[in-house]
């Protein structure tokens, strides 16, 4: 089965996609008629920096056995036996931050949200986008992705490329094939040395 | 195999289904004293709140023991146990059951008042769904409540009276709440906001007795001769095992009075287990043997016990004490150490407050390990520091980075991955 597939050296913190995250859970879906709606929509995933200051996106890793499923007071949080997603019931969920204590990547959020009752807080988690799934599209944060830190394939093919890919970087007589972009390379390492001078 | 549960909380039912993913055929029975579904027992303050009905507290479903197969005997509770002819015995009746395997489960009890009047109408425990049922009864009529106690679950009673439209006054002894949880900067911030959101709160309050007259209480009367009036009283001053049945046998009991398990939850006699607030494990951050009553450990120490009932052995990594609540405008997560011993320099303690955000944020280390955590708002990041003291990693950057605004769990290094 196809899943994000998520690539951190390869992330800029362009932040593209949590905008088109946030667009994508929002009522209207689409950008210009988000921003004015009420509650506003928000990303499910989030780009911080990195432990040089490079970009990092970071998202629900939909884990087996999911720890915040089984810390979850009501049940709210439940998974989807078809594709494997972690999901959230908003009308069980009681806002108690279980699930963001029993969380080791630090993903969960809690706010509003359209699609849960009215003023109530709930948290807030990736959803692999199955409802774009379901209409033949792919997750909206992959879709909008320039870099190629988020990808949607299956893991055995993401790691059979990424061989390849390596392999390719360090054989003679291929063509040229960097690991990793040169631009995107370029502006990681530029970060990564205002970094390190900040330190100094 | 015959198994057999004490308790149908958290940690027996956790324990039931795992037991039952390994051995379909063998006989499940499930001794516990109340007669109900699976529940969600922290639920019971929201329940008193009025934000959840009563059925919502169930979580699984009604045909919990028919599905697994399991023979209930429910309302009775256990009496003793005769651990060398692997026998039970419900009540003081003729009941008797059988086990090869036996798990208890049978959580931990409130402790009660030894003050006068403490037995008068109107004077509630709350752990469990009847007794906040006779709660809310109570606050039908009722204009005051007192809480006594200011831990977690005396919070979450006085803030679901407020709900409930009561005038309530909170008593406790120390000079702040949750004692146990957060330090004394936390706890006077604590306090402020409680006072701030109308909860009247005594500090350094002793109960001297409960006052009625008839069969209604009145007032609570401290040491210092105050009088509380009150309609009803909830007595919240924590939980004990509820290890009465096996105090005087061979199962070996701890100095928290829980029942001591090692590495795969079994206690010190062959065959027969302990999991949830009624276990003594070892605790990873303090490195002791302590009972952490919490639902998560409740949770994953059920299921390592069924499986290893069950044959399949799994090691239990042990138990780490944490809590988070979102009460009163705050939100507040702990875990591990928050308070280390002053005289010990092998700890270290990193800090940041942000006045404006109302934020005090407070990491415990010993030696290069994160043993403890203090979050007073922004918890967002707090699994992620709590993943660090549960896998006892090794910290290898700057302490200070971890508090840094911007945290998350990229900034960590990719060797705590591996
Ligand atoms: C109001 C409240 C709020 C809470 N909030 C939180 C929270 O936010 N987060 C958190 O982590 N934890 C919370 N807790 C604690 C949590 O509920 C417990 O840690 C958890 O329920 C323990 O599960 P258990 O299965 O070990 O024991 P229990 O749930 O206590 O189940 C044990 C069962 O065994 C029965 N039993 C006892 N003795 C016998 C006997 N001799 N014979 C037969 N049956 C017996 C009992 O009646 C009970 O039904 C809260 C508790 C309360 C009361």
């Amino acid at each position: 089965m196809k899943q994000v597939q998520v690539h951190p050296e390869r992330c800029l913190g362009c932040m593209q996609c949590m905008l088109a995250c946030a667009t994508a859970h929002s009522r209207t879906k689409s950008l210009f008629t988000a921003v004015g709606e009420s509650p506003l929509p928000k990303p499910r995933l989030h780009v911080g920096a990195g432990s040089h200051d490079e970009g990092f996106p970071n998202r629900c890793r939909h884990c087996d056995p999911a720890p915040c499923l089984l810390a979850c007071l009501p049940g709210a949080i439940f998974r989807d036996p078809d594709t494997g997603t972690v999901l959230v019931d908003p009308d069980l969920c009681i806002n108690c931050a279980s699930c963001a204590m029993a969380c080791p990547f630090g993903v969960l959020r809690y706010h509003q949200d359209w699609v849960a009752p009215a003023a109530k807080i709930v948290a807030q988690k990736c959803d692999n986008c199955l409802e774009r799934q379901h209409e033949g599209l792919i997750p909206a944060c992959v879709e909008v992705c320039k870099t190629g830190a988020l990808t949607f394939e299956e893991s055995d093919e993401a790691l059979r490329r990424k061989t390849r890919e390596v392999a390719r970087s360090v054989s003679m007589g291929m063509e040229e094939q960097p690991l990793i972009p040169t631009g995107v390379q370029l502006l990681r390492q530029a970060k990564k040395q205002r970094f390190e001078m900040r330190c100094r | 195999m015959e198994y057999v549960i004490i308790g149908n909380g958290i940690a027996g039912t956790s324990a039931a289904e795992a037991i039952r993913r390994l051995d379909r055929q063998g006989a499940i029975t499930m001794i516990a004293d109340e007669d109900e579904i699976p529940y969600c027992r922290p639920m019971i303050s929201n329940l008193l709140a009025g934000d959840i009905a009563a059925e919502r507290l169930a979580i699984r479903p009604s045909s919990f023991y028919d599905d697994l197969n399991i023979k209930p005997v429910l309302g009775r509770r256990v009496q003793s146990i005769d651990p060398a002819a692997g026998k039970v015995r419900v009540g003081d009746s003729d009941l008797i059951v059988p086990f090869d395997r036996l798990l208890i489960a049978s959580g931990a009890d409130p402790r009660i008042s030894e003050v006068p009047g403490s037995q008068l109408p109107g004077v509630f425990c709350l752990r469990n769904r009847s007794q906040a049922l006779d709660i809310m009864a109570a606050a039908e009529h009722g204009r005051k409540a007192v809480v006594v106690g200011g831990g977690l679950v005396g919070l979450k009673a006085a803030h679901a009276l407020q709900s409930r439209g009561l005038q309530v006054v909170m008593l406790i002894r120390s000079a702040h709440p949750l004692r146990l949880q957060v330090d004394a900067s936390a706890g006077r911030m604590i306090l402020a906001k409680l006072r701030e959101h109308g909860l009247q709160v005594l500090v350094e309050a002793e109960v001297a007795a409960f006052e009625g007259s008839g069969k209604v209480l009145e007032n609570i009367v401290l040491a210092d001769g105050q009088k509380i009036p009150a309609d009803l009283a909830v007595i919240a001053k924590g939980v004990a095992p509820a290890a009465g049945f096996a105090a005087d046998g061979p199962i070996g009991l701890g100095p928290g009075g829980g029942i001591v398990v090692n590495n795969t939850l079994e206690t010190t006699v062959p065959g027969i287990y302990a999991a949830g607030d009624v276990a003594e494990t070892m605790d990873v951050a303090r490195r002791e043997k302590r009972v952490n009553a919490i639902w998560p450990e409740a949770v994953e120490q059920g299921i390592a016990a069924g499986f290893n009932m069950a044959g399949r052995r799994v090691a239990y990594r042990g138990s780490l004490s944490r809590n988070v609540m979102r009460i009163y405008g705050l939100d507040i997560m702990t875990a591990g150490v928050v308070e280390p011993p002053a005289a010990d320099d092998s700890y270290e303690v990193v800090a940041v407050t942000d006045k404006h955000r109302d934020i005090y944020h407070k990491l415990v280390f010993r030696d290069d390990r994160l043993v403890g955590m203090m979050l007073i708002n922004g918890i967002e990041q707090g699994g992620v520091l709590l993943s660090l003291i549960r896998r006892e990693v090794a910290i290898v950057e700057k302490k200070e980075r971890l508090l840094e605004p911007g945290f998350q769990v990229g900034k960590l290094m990719p060797q705590y991955f591996k």
